[in-house]
């Protein structure tokens, strides 16, 4: 077993320890004093250098570890490896287009999806990309062109960090389909279920994807600000937007509009 | 900071790209709502980059696109497209285009690919 420095929560709080990491395993000595059977981790999330992993067991248990990339990379290779998930072996290109831009050197790697239960990692010998299920905003089995040959892939787009990203997997038909309809099913929580929007309503929301604020919006489509908040209270309703910012109109007091008109002859003279 | 002629047969997407591309610096030489005005606007205001929807009635993006590159050999040209439509792009990389963006876009990509272009 190899020894590394790492940070892991224990009683609410980060220590710093010294891990020993094999092949199959990592153990924690006093005063955590825990080893996890890579095959008994049924769920990995990476949020900002943290992993976190979930462990079988009664009861289950979650770990939460920080280190330097280096070790969080080899950590997540050998968990993902030998974790309690459904794998699949595709070529996938992650990502193949940022905020509706095409990704410069974009290119399929050979590799492996992992569905584990918050979340599906594309997984390549150089890179292992976490796209947890509540970031998924649309799912579609599709084609693409490949090497000149109209061929069956399934788009993932998915949210990370306020841009749109779309990623492409490459497998046997029958896969993709199961992959397609797990995922859909996994995400069913984020369906509209028949909530169509009207045409005003699609375009603010096209907007606000955009990134148009408010203000901009109005002018665009010509609509008066009590129009667009119950545009915005409806959208906020069906979960589709979430408030983020809340602007203020002002207007001068008295006090105000004398300041001013003051300053004004100030400048004159 | 560039000259960019828009051209989308829908008044909608016009109005939010030029809305993204003023917010980014950039000067609006004009606006066409198909390939054959784009064609001829291009020729009357010489644009520094034009971003061209792929759809359109008349002469489509494609055709305008070649019939700008015979004009101009080194027009930049960013194609603009709907999800699922991508096929398009080797077509239009092989035609000549600069960039290639697929509709619904964000604001800062699109910033980040027209500096790119422009600096090309």
């Amino acid at each position: 077993m190899k020894e590394v420095p790492l940070k892991i929560e224990h009683d609410g709080k980060w220590i710093v320890i010294k891990a020993g990491i094999g092949e199959d395993r990592i153990s924690f000595p006093a005063p955590v004093d825990k080893e996890i059977l890579f095959k008994s981790v049924f769920d990995l999330v990476e949020k900002k250098n943290i992993l976190i992993i979930s462990v079988k067991g009664t009861p289950e248990t979650v770990i939460r570890i920080a280190s330097i990339e280096k070790v969080i990379l080899i950590l997540k290779r050998l968990i993902l490896a030998s974790c309690n998930a459904y794998r699949l072996m595709a070529y996938f290109m992650s990502p193949a287009i940022r905020g509706g831009v095409l990704a410069k050197n974009a290119q399929w790697e050979k590799g492996s999806i992992v569905v584990v239960k918050t979340g599906i990692w594309f997984v390549s010998a150089a890179k292992q990309i976490s796209v947890p299920l509540s970031d998924v905003a649309a799912i579609e089995l599709t084609k693409r062109d490949v090497q000149g040959k109209q061929t069956d892939v399934v788009r993932i787009d998915h949210v990370e960090s306020g841009e749109v990203v779309s990623s492409l997997i490459l497998c046997p038909l029958s896969t993709l389909q199961v992959l397609t309809n797990f995922l859909k099913d996994a995400t069913k929580g984020m369906d509209m279920e028949g909530n169509e929007l009207d045409a005003v309503t699609q375009q603010v929301a096209m907007l606000v994807y955009s990134g148009m604020d408010s203000h901009a919006i109005e002018n665009m489509l010509n609509l008066p600000h009590k129009q667009l908040d119950e545009i915005y209270d409806r959208i906020i309703k069906l979960g589709i937007a979430e408030v983020v910012t809340i602007r203020r109109e002002v207007q001068l007091t008295t006090k105000g509009v004398r300041y001013i008109s003051d300053a004004t002859k100030t400048q004159k003279n | 900071m560039g000259t960019i002629l828009i051209v989308d047969d829908t008044l909608f997407m016009r109005t939010l790209l030029k809305n993204i591309l003023f917010s980014g610096g950039h000067t609006i030489a004009g606006e066409a709502a198909n390939g054959e005005e784009a064609v001829t606007k291009y020729k009357e205001l010489k644009p520094d980059l034009v971003t061209m929807d792929v759809v359109m009635p008349k002469v489509n993006g494609i055709e305008a696109l070649k019939s700008i590159k015979q004009l101009d050999p080194a027009a930049r040209v960013i194609m603009c497209t709907a999800v699922g439509q991508e096929q398009m792009v080797k077509l239009a990389i092989k035609t000549g285009a600069k960039g290639y963006i697929v509709k619904p876009f964000q604001a800062p990509k699109v910033l980040e690919e027209v500096k790119n272009v422009l600096a090309s």
